[in-house]
């Protein structure tokens, strides 16, 4: 699947899915659902919570 | 690095828009005699063609899609022109406090152009630098 059909799929642009890839962008919690989704896994699967590398922030 | 997105793109022709405005202002303060206000014209003029392209451009975007990620980088830009546009009304209320009065109506206006010219500017480039940390 290419970064363009996703974002079709989960109604944002290109740029989002590939900062979203690139870690530069944390998604909302409605389009992480939506990935998800789009993938047939649970949100866990594709999302994981990083608590060392978000400390401090 | 990702090719621009369409806001993105929109937003490198305000930053144009608004740099040829700068330049022609620049331009008309080392070469212009006194009492030449030739230049208050074509400043109109020259909003007037920007809020045309810009309206022209809206309209013929209105499939394009505007996602969460564009609206949070239009929410720092406006918080930074908030912050900017406060800052300055508070330099003129200082000014006025200092002195009692403004000089003229025409050095408040001159204040105030010059301050929403740089809250659109800061605006801008701080939404350029958001899409570019976040792309």
């Amino acid at each position: 699947m290419t970064q363009q059909e996703l974002a079709d799929l989960i109604f944002v642009t290109r740029q989002t899915v590939n900062a979203i890839e690139g870690d530069k962008y944390s998604p909302s919690l409605e389009v992480a659902f939506r990935i998800a989704h789009v993938f047939g896994v649970p949100l866990e699967q594709v999302f994981q919570y990083q608590a060392q590398r978000n400390r401090g922030k | 690095m990702s090719r621009l997105g369409f806001q993105e793109k929109m937003l490198w022709a305000r930053f144009a828009g608004v740099m040829v405005v700068v330049g022609f202002y620049l331009r008309y303060l080392a070469h212009s005699a006194p009492g030449n206000h030739y230049f208050h014209a074509i400043i109109i003029v020259l909003l007037f063609l920007f809020a045309s392209v810009r309206t022209l451009a809206r309209w013929r975007s209105r499939n394009v899609v505007e996602d969460e990620r564009d609206r949070a980088v239009a929410a720092i830009g406006t918080r930074w022109s908030n912050n900017i546009l406060w800052a300055g009304l508070v330099v003129i209320l200082v000014l006025y406090w200092d002195h009692g009065s403004v000089r003229s109506a025409g050095y408040l206006i001159a204040i105030l152009f010059h301050l929403l010219l740089v809250a659109a500017l800061a605006r801008i480039i701080r939404e350029l630098v958001a899409y570019r940390m976040s792309a």
